[in-house]
């Protein structure tokens, strides 16, 4: 202990105490942020293959429509898990105000579904097959990149905000397109940018820590 | 070290400085769990409690040590007093540069 203490007497320029001020401070924001490998990634790869299968079956039939959402719910289910182990583990270890904004938000996130999920179940009976995924798809990603751009806002994160702002841009465009086109855009726009978005953070953060 | 103004001994350690440093970024009102505390810094428990111990003597930082649910849990913040001390001392860092 006390040889560390002698290590840390060693007498650092000005511009060594800023830098290690700087670097203390992003390293924090980074990782009390949460792994993006874990928060932006799993939905980038879950909305690529899931909105892709989906595609495949809307544009050529080559997957069976249960298939599809069997891929989709079954990799929703996967990030679910996983965001919520990644946020759990930032949580435990703040608590104050941060720790009660970040329990709040997700809370929003079940409001905005459970509001999703009652005006779907109300509505479907009474559209085609195929409005009817693009009525549960446009909704949900409504959801979703509100609540991204929403938190991105809260913590001042401004690439969580144009995720968010980017979505709504592919979902209004898939909705008033149709449902083939707001499959293969969620898939190929958002999700490919998410899963790039999240490599790209991880592996800056390996190259800065 | 020389300047305009005297650097407080306290912070100017390395291992203090980045204590406090992070405990700044968390923001007022939030405290951190030791453990969490000890990760995000990369250092040994034991080097972490001489600091901490001589940041809480300066009143620097305040050591809250209570129970979640069963288990016994220390959380660390930064007092007013702490955070103030760090303002002042980045501010004379910059104003050493600006003088350099």
């Amino acid at each position: 202990m006390n040889r560390l203490d002698d290590d840390d007497d060693r007498p650092l320029s000005p511009e060594e105490m800023l830098r290690l001020i700087e670097e203390q401070q992003a390293t924090t924001v980074r990782r009390l942020g949460g792994d993006p490998l874990l928060t932006h990634t799993p939905w980038g790869i879950t909305w690529l293959a899931g909105f892709g299968a989906l595609y495949l079956n809307y544009a050529y039939d080559l997957l069976s429509r249960s298939t599809a959402l069997a891929v989709l719910f079954a990799l929703m289910v996967l990030s679910m898990a996983t965001t919520f182990f990644a946020q759990r583990t930032v949580s435990s270890q703040v608590r104050g105000e941060a720790a009660d904004r970040g329990m709040m938000y997700g809370l929003s996130w079940m409001f905005g579904f459970a509001c999703v999920v009652a005006i779907c179940v109300r509505l479907s009976p009474l559209l085609p097959s195929e409005e009817t995924g693009l009525l549960w798809s446009v909704t949900s990603m409504a959801i979703v990149s509100a609540l991204y751009a929403a938190g991105g806002a809260l913590w001042r994160v401004r690439t969580m905000f144009f995720l968010g702002a980017w979505l709504a841009a592919l979902n209004v465009a898939g909705a008033i397109a149709g449902p083939t086109v707001h499959a293969l855009l969620i898939s190929v726009g958002a999700g490919g940018v998410f899963t790039a978005v999240g490599v790209v953070q991880w592996m800056r953060r390996r190259g800065g820590a | 070290m020389t300047g305009p103004r005297e650097l407080d001994p306290v912070i100017h350690a390395q291992a203090r400085l980045r204590v406090v440093a992070t405990l700044n970024t968390l923001g007022e009102a939030n405290q951190i769990t030791f453990p969490g505390l000890r990760e995000l810094l990369g250092m040994t428990a034991g080097n972490l409690s001489v600091h901490l111990g001589k940041l809480e003597e300066a009143g620097y930082v305040e050591i809250v040590k209570t129970h979640r649910g069963r288990t016994p849990t220390t959380y660390v913040a930064l007092t007013r007093q702490g955070r103030r001390a760090f303002e002042d001392y980045t501010a004379t860092i910059r104003e050493l540069l600006d003088l350099g």
